[in-house]
């Protein structure tokens, strides 16, 4: 367990100095003014991981519990609300994704072999399949929120 | 415990490549432009997604030699697990996002809820076009749902992943992780010109993939009204929460028996004759 804490640690360690680089050129942050910042963030990341570790019974990935850690200690009547978030907002939102979608990116390489044998049809099928869950949900959501009177 | 090194040399290669994405990335930024019929955000996250799939061997690795030498399939592989441990930094900071607007979101629980059912909507929307295209059993597969892992594990299960409905699930899974990122940034600041509210559209971002789900959102955030940009990331992200939550047994109870009768109803009015495919 703790060889394997480590380990993560040491790649969350490379996928904050990536964010922090990265922010630097996107978002204008003095790298140095993001490092509080981003040990926090890795922080709580490391934890998610040690949770879903040691309670498999709740069937959660990692992401789910990052949130909801972040989420706990950022929510209104909590007195950790002020600290957290003013801490963690020199890391960026969108900072945190090109690393997250280069490496996506490069893990699909192995399945481009694969995706010439399907039939062009999957690919037309599939842009149905993305329009139809999403209008599904957004139509349905705009009825309620209307009959809710919130929009 | 062997002294197993973390970081091996293609996890390395992997970093610097990554690395030199992002930062590519992030000094082309976020661009905005007007395709006609709306407009388009195009966010750093994009191009990066983009190019790392184009430095992959079978990509510009086979036009370009050297380049197959440096990212090889080694650094493909050792790509995917990190994919995981990358994504956690984005949910520390949805937390911080959803955390705040926590009166906001129980207030809009019925939508949030209800908007689940839209995910129903692959059935009714690809199905008949699976169907006039030509495809049989492997159309229940496609249309069941957007086909990322649980609905892989529950039709491989059921049906075996080797089957037609297998092959079906298979090839959503495939084009949804390989284009998907890229269909939902576009989709997400371009779905404004719908008309629909940010916020509906925002919960429907929410469809049980982090990247899927950051990608639509995220664009749609920087295109729709400033003002409203937060509680479009929070909804997002909550609705994809729950997605993760119920998705499972959607699919197994409401989603499978649903396109399995749609199917029998359709099929012979609509389906091709003769073989599939």
């Amino acid at each position: 367990m703790m060889a394997k804490t480590l380990e993560q640690l040491k790649l969350l360690t490379a996928v904050g100095f990536v964010i922090v680089v990265g922010q630097s050129f996107g978002w204008g942050i003095p790298i140095v003014d993001a490092i509080p910042g981003i040990i926090l963030v890795i922080l709580v990341s490391q934890t998610a991981l040690i949770l879903k570790e040691v309670l498999p019974m709740i069937k959660f990935p990692a992401f789910a519990w990052a949130t909801i850690i972040s989420f706990v200690l950022s929510m209104p009547f909590m007195p950790t609300q002020a600290w957290f978030l003013g801490t963690t907002s020199t890391v960026n939102f969108l900072g945190t994704t090109p690393v997250i979608l280069a490496f996506a990116g490069l893990s699909v390489g192995n399945k481009l072999v694969q995706l010439k044998k399907l039939s062009w049809k999957f690919f037309v099928i599939a842009v149905a399949v993305f329009i139809g869950t999403f209008f599904g949900s957004a139509i349905i959501a705009q009825i309620v929120l209307k009959f809710q009177g919130i929009i | 415990m062997a002294n197993q090194k973390t970081f091996t040399k293609p996890l390395i290669v992997g970093f610097v490549t990554v690395f030199i994405i992002s930062v590519i990335s992030e000094m082309i930024g976020v661009k905005s432009f007007s395709v006609g019929i709306g407009n388009v955000t195009l966010l750093p996250m994009l191009y990066a997604v983009v190019m790392g799939i184009l430095v992959t061997p079978d990509v510009l690795g086979k036009v370009i030699p050297p380049l197959k030498k440096v990212v090889t399939m080694d650094v493909v592989e050792a790509a995917g697990p990190v994919v995981m441990i990358a994504l956690l930094p984005l949910g520390v900071k949805y937390g911080t996002l959803v955390g705040p607007n926590i009166v906001k979101i129980i207030e809009a629980g019925p939508a949030l809820l209800l908007q689940e059912l839209g995910n129903l909507g692959t059935i009714f929307v690809a199905l008949p076009l699976a169907l006039v295209l030509g495809l049989k059993r492997e159309a229940v597969g496609a249309t069941v749902s957007i086909c990322r892992e649980p609905t892989l594990g529950i039709i491989g299960d059921k049906y075996g992943i080797t089957s037609p409905e297998g092959t079906g699930v298979l090839g959503t899974y495939l084009m949804g992780t390989i284009f998907g990122t890229v269909f939902f940034g576009l989709l997400g600041s371009l779905s404004l010109a719908t008309g629909l509210h940010p916020y509906a559209l925002a919960m429907a971002s929410g469809m049980g993939s982090g990247s899927m789900m950051t990608a639509a959102s995220a664009s749609l955030a920087a295109a729709g009204p400033p003002e409203m940009a937060d509680t479009v990331l929070a909804y997002a992200a909550t609705s994809n929460m729950l997605t993760g939550v119920t998705g499972l047994y959607m699919v197994i109870f409401v989603s499978v028996p649903l396109v399995n009768k749609m199917y029998a109803i359709l099929e012979p009015r609509i389906g091709r004759k003769g073989g599939s495919n």
